[in-house]
């Protein structure tokens, strides 16, 4: 009974800092339902010129994930125990520990302030990100390989390089495109939402379009956002389940 | 000689593999210049780094004791998180049961459940804060909402799959018995979901912490707010400090729920 | 031509692994190692390969052009070469699944190839044509490329001899390498080991006193960490009682009726031998 009441106690305070309030719930949703209606219909011109700016959201996330694999592949490395000499380990885990406490959007602002708006902070932000889930995931995936394939190799005399790509990276390589595939999924999300912090793209024209109550614009935007997600969301999990079946792509 | 055609000559293989290696390399700075992205800028134009760092360190730490102000902002993102957190489990939570084909047999009800389980789950948490701030008006009320919606969307799915999956062993036990849906819900598929309920609970207030910070910048209030205002009076210092405390309770935030998460599901295992 | 002298390692507690272990097995010789599990069997195989470093003792192996090393005791550097011309066989195969047969035979040369190479550029056609040739002695050439994934227990320990043979070795270890295959499977693979010892020191590990038997030139049995037994493969049948004791009960599954060994049952305690093999009984 007592962890109940606790609880109580803890949504009631909470919901009291937050300032919620079943009236202010009602009234707004009214507000709300008003304004969904004033978005309709979707401003049916603006759609050409929202494409331009919903390719650059796709290509930041791509580019971020593409960039964000190789660096986290390096850390992953770093990062396991079967791997890297254990100062290296406890040290590249540690920072990727860190990495994954910084959401990506404070990255975003911060290099906004050192080198101002633009795709640039979008994609070094999306990079960074990657770390904290990539390269935890790359260093659990290779920390779990059967000793014995590293063993073999080392068995017939190949070098370090040589028992690194072919006894640890061949046999990850599936994990590796199954999970850089998932994080893109993620790093569209992200890339909207960055875009309205100042990295461009459909983000930005969506959050615009609000601020300057241009309503109709705003549901155009979101229309080709929904879009972009569905179908980036679709093709990865095709794309994941490909690799599953066959191993790899190629 | 044994035919060549039992296997590619490695030149050939070679030579593809360099094709597509350009013409990955071609994409990537094709996409690159397109986007007016320079990589290089970050070693070329590092100053800039140099001189944001100069003027963040050191962190002001003093905020937290001259400006009161900032402690209610955490407060606000912790209730933010723990309210969508509770709240939107316990809704997904009830959706779950309405959209799995164990609990729920009328398959009309369970794909319309399921369309908005998805809708709810694509919609990118930008649209629906900025919905919410409109419709209620800037602050934690609004971004609690958004976590809900959102954590609604993500668990309601996972719950589901959760519900489906289990065995259907005990349940059939009890139809066999004549027992209610209800009672089966509640006796046998209740207390096989829960510590998995409970630990997913736990993760979603990890994933709600770090959301909560990002809705601020956009109206939900608390330190993701008092942080976005501070860079925007560049007061880069004050900036910095919050971002230090920011990964300290995130990283405390994630350490207890990885902790008692492990607790749950080890007693479940047990159960 | 490999000499393994005195090779002793203990267990922290004191406990002896090997104690003492000594033989030398020369080219042309296939020879079998027999022993109770936790004799001692793989420990030993695994230090003629440096895979394991034995508390005292010598393993001295002949290199190319008549030059000897000792394993246990040569820099990293050099046992990297001197494990070029060593091929291994093991039980569970240890082949890269993703890549195809030919590509799994060529990782062989590895060692002896430039590492750089290696990497940025792969393997050469030459290299792919002798591959093959390996491939074709352990006929499956027709599986060149396909996915080691794909194949059958038997293939993949067809494509790890291939691989060792690619090496042009100097002496070839089995660390049971029949454990993993179907009865008619570990017979064909051992046909397809057995001309190899022509060529250069044969050693393997086995849990299949019939196999060598049949195949082998020679037996040497381990037990409690110390050669018990080193000379002709057929062995009676209180040798085999003194090396496995209870084991025996499981070898009694691997009893074919082709091979001349001579089965014992067990009635009770006490064993009972029969001059003929009882094929009513099985």
């Amino acid at each position: 009974m007592l962890p109940v009441i606790a609880l109580a106690i803890a949504v009631e305070g909470a919901a009291l800092v937050c300032g919620a309030n079943i009236r202010g719930l009602n009234s707004g949703l009214i507000r709300g339902f008003v304004f969904l209606g004033q978005m309709f219909p979707p401003d049916w011109s603006a759609f050409p010129e929202l494409l331009g700016p919903a390719f650059d959201t796709i290509i930041i996330a791509i580019l971020g994930t593409f960039f964000g694999t190789i660096i986290s592949l390096g850390f992953g490395l770093a990062a396991a125990s079967n791997v890297a000499p254990r100062w290296l380990r406890r040290l590249t885990r540690g920072m990727i520990r860190i990495e994954r406490a910084i959401p990506e959007i404070v990255i975003l602002l911060f290099l906004v302030a050192a080198f101002g708006l633009g795709p640039f902070g979008g994609v070094i932000s999306l990079t960074i990100g990657c770390i904290g889930m990539l390269g935890k995931l790359f260093a659990d995936a290779i920390e779990e390989i059967d000793p014995v394939s590293i063993e073999a190799i080392e068995a017939l005399g190949a070098s370090k390089f040589q028992v690194i790509y072919y006894g640890v990276l061949q046999p990850v390589i599936p994990a590796i495109i199954s999970f850089a595939l998932f994080r893109f999924e993620l790093n569209i999300r992200l890339s909207v939402i960055l875009g309205a912090v100042g990295a461009g793209g459909i983000g930005l024209e969506l959050y615009r379009a609000f601020s300057l109550l241009d309503y109709n614009r705003g549901c155009s935007a979101l229309i080709i956002t929904l879009a972009l997600v569905f179908i980036t969301e679709r093709l990865s999990e095709y794309l994941r389940s490909k690799v599953r079946l066959e191993g790899a792509l190629r | 000689m044994k035919q060549p055609s039992l296997y590619t000559l490695p030149s050939v293989r070679y030579r593809r593999k360099v094709t597509v290696f350009s013409l990955i390399v071609l994409l990537t700075v094709a996409t690159c210049i397109y986007l007016g992205f320079d990589p290089l800028m970050l070693f070329t134009e590092f100053h800039y780094v140099v001189d944001l760092a100069g003027n963040m360190l050191p962190p002001n730490f003093e905020l937290f004791r001259s400006n009161g102000h900032v402690w209610w902002a955490i407060l606000e993102t912790i209730s933010m998180a723990f309210l969508g957190t509770i709240y939107g489990g316990l809704i997904a939570f009830v959706l779950a049961f309405l959209a799995a084909s164990n609990t729920m047999p009328a398959w009309a009800v369970r794909q319309v459940v399921r369309f908005s389980l998805s809708l709810m789950r694509v919609i990118p948490s930008l649209v629906i804060i900025l919905v919410f701030v409109v419709a209620i008006g800037l602050g934690p009320f609004a971004g609690m909402l958004t976590l809900v919606w959102t954590t609604i969307g993500t668990f309601g799915q996972l719950f589901t799959q959760v519900i489906e999956n289990i065995e259907p062993g005990p349940s059939e036990a009890m139809y066999a018995i004549g027992a209610s849906r209800t009672q089966v819900i509640r006796y046998a598929i209740l207390p096989e979901i829960f510590p998995s309920f409970i630990a997913n609970l736990l993760y979603s207030f990890d994933i709600n912490m770090r959301a909560a910070l990002a809705l601020g910048i956009f109206g939900g209030g608390g330190i993701g707010f008092e942080l976005y205002m501070a860079m925007r009076v560049l007061r880069y210092k004050d900036a910095l400090a919050l971002v230090c405390f920011t990964i300290v309770l995130i990283t405390i935030v994630e350490k207890l729920s990885d902790h008692l998460r492990k607790k749950v599901l080890g007693a479940g295992a047990l159960k | 031509m490999i000499e393994v002298k005195n090779l002793t390692k203990s267990l922290p507690n004191g406990r002896k692994l090997l104690d003492g272990i000594s033989f030398t097995v020369n080219k042309g010789e296939f020879v079998g190692i027999l022993g109770a599990s936790g004799a001692g069997k793989t420990l030993t195989i695994r230090c003629l390969n440096g895979l394991l470093k034995p508390d005292s003792g010598e393993v001295i192996v002949e290199h190319d052009q008549g030059v000897r090393r000792d394993i246990c005791s040569i820099s990293k550097r050099q046992l990297k070469k001197v494990r070029e011309k060593i091929g291994v066989i093991f039980q569970g195969f240890h082949l890269v699944k993703r890549l195809t047969a030919l590509e799994n035979v060529m990782i062989g040369r590895l060692g002896q190839i430039n590492s750089v190479r290696s990497l940025v550029y792969g393997f050469t056609d030459k290299e792919a044509e002798e591959g093959l040739a390996a491939l074709e002695k352990v006929k499956i050439q027709h599986l060149a490329e396909a996915r080691v994934a794909s194949m059958s227990g038997g293939e993949m320990q067809r494509v790890a001899i291939a691989r060792a043979i690619f090496q042009n070795p100097n002496l070839l270890l089995a660390d049971e390498p029949l454990s993993n295959l179907d009865p008619s499977n570990a017979k064909n693979i051992m046909k397809l080991i057995q001309p190899l010892s022509r060529d250069m020191p044969v050693i393997g590990v086995f849990h299949q006193p019939e196999m060598t038997a049949k195949y082998c030139t020679r037996v040497i049995a381990i037990k409690n960490g110390r050669v018990f037994y080193d000379g002709d493969p057929k062995l009676s049948d209180e040798l085999l009682i003194e090396i496995y004791g209870e084991e025996l009960r499981h070898l009694e599954a691997n009893f074919f009726p082709e091979v001349q060994a001579v089965p014992i049952t067990f009635t009770k305690n006490k064993p009972e031998l029969h001059d003929r093999p009882n094929l009513s009984n099985l």
